[in-house]
């Protein structure tokens, strides 16, 4: 694997003081803040200048880093010599300091991975290791509420084998997602998390569930939103309408007469179809046909002479 | 490196945390959190009063957690401070959702 150079991540000379690594840490942390960075790549470098810091910041990592890692360029093949921390005491808390080490590299994984849960002493006086817990997020389409997803997930968990080297040992789940789940839902595979060691139990996998952002329609919880573009005929004087919808089929929606644009329209029970299903909201655009096709041309004209009364600045202020 | 593949069935039940599997999930002891929930900077748990042993949290509790625990550890803040850029995530997203909702994204 590829050497990271963490030093080079955070901006800060091999010296650094804690206090260094640390504001230098903080100025990142806000350049890359998902929430407001508008860095193109800022989710890719927040990962990375976490796991630097997660690192540098914990001087026993630091100081093991630092021995493995005298002399090596970023980028350059390495591979940590067996005992390659040996003399060093980890504290039992692992992971990345509260971030998803899940995100962090093979690197990171291989060198600080095992590091986690809390140890304790067995029946027979060995070290027993309760599995790690996985988080992972699995992105559906929102088709896929309706109709049900397979998605792979894949993990690592480094593993000491009984030379005492650390591998990274990987593993592929094929996830059957079942109909009926909601955005933001937490689903437990008991078990499935990382391995347990001297006999302890697996953790368990959490997945989140996310939905990619859909053309037409907005998930809102269990609800979802979308436009219904109607002609000034069709809002003025009602009419029955076609809508299609997430799964494929489709329903016919009754707009009644006197409709502006910005009126929703509920639809209940046509939402995600959760145990308690959610709604349909439309909400209704007037999309007026263009002048350049002369009979509407000609109809406009008329319509502007023959209703010169109407002001729909009034009209507007009026039904606000 | 290893590769297996499993194939797993997911139930759509709601995954609930107890506040042990809280901790672990998010490297926590036990007392931050009851401390969180007691001066109102975490929500209510789903199940039981004063009685720890049968909180429970939910999706939404646990992103909470691992914000809060992100902005007082990387940057030394005090827990109040940490609620209130959780608060202002949320708004974040709830606006962002209303931009969506209104074709404005």
């Amino acid at each position: 694997m590829q050497f990271k150079d963490y030093y080079q991540v955070l901006g800060v000379a091999r010296e650094a003081s804690a206090d260094e690594i640390k504001k230098a840490y903080r100025r990142l942390a806000r350049k890359y803040h998902p929430d407001v960075s508008k860095e193109p790549d800022a989710a890719a470098r927040m990962s990375e200048v976490n796991e630097a810091n997660a690192v540098l910041s914990d001087a026993e990592r630091r100081a093991a880093y630092d021995a493995v890692g005298r002399g090596r360029q970023q980028g350059e093949t390495f591979t940590p010599p067996p005992d390659w921390d040996a003399g060093f005491e980890f504290s039992g808390r692992g992971g990345g300091n509260g971030h998803d080490a899940g995100e962090f590299s093979d690197f990171f994984a291989e060198l600080f991975g095992r590091m986690g849960g809390n140890p304790r002493r067995g029946a027979r006086g060995g070290f027993e290791m309760p599995g790690e817990d996985h988080h992972a997020k699995i992105v559906l389409d929102l088709e896929d509420a309706w109709r049900g997803a397979t998605r792979q997930v894949t993990l690592r968990s480094p593993r000491v084998d009984a030379e005492g080297h650390v591998t990274l040992e990987s593993r592929t789940l094929d996830v059957k997602i079942p109909a009926g789940v909601k955005p933001g839902q937490l689903i437990r595979l008991a078990g499935q998390g990382g391995a347990g060691s001297g006999g302890a139990p697996s953790g368990d996998l959490f997945l989140e569930v996310q939905f990619k952002p859909h053309p037409r329609f907005t998930v809102d919880g269990v609800d979802i939103v979308a436009e219904l573009p109607v002609a000034p005929w069709e809002a003025a004087l009602g009419a029955v309408l076609p809508v299609e919808l997430p799964d494929g089929s489709s329903l016919k929606v009754r707009l009644p007469a006197g409709a502006q644009s910005g009126r929703s329209l509920t639809v209940r029970g046509k939402g995600l179809p959760a145990p308690t299903p959610g709604n349909l909201e439309l909400v209704v655009r007037v999309v007026l046909p263009s002048a350049h096709d002369p009979r509407a041309r000609a109809l406009y004209e008329q319509m502007a002479s023959e209703l010169a009364d109407f002001d729909a600045r009034a009209q507007a202020r009026a039904s606000s | 490196m290893t590769r297996t593949e499993t194939l797993v069935q997911a139930m759509l039940d709601e995954a609930l945390l107890s506040l042990d599997e809280l901790c672990r999930a998010a490297a926590v002891e036990p007392e931050w959190v009851a401390q969180r929930v007691d001066e109102g900077l975490l929500p209510p748990p789903v199940a039981g009063g004063a009685v720890s042993a049968v909180w429970r949290f939910d999706a939404p509790a646990l992103r909470r957690v691992r914000c809060m625990v992100r902005i007082e550890r990387d940057f030394e803040a005090p827990a109040e401070l940490a609620a209130l850029v959780a608060d202002l995530q949320d708004e974040i997203e709830r606006l962002r959702l209303r931009l969506r909702r209104g074709g404005l994204d």
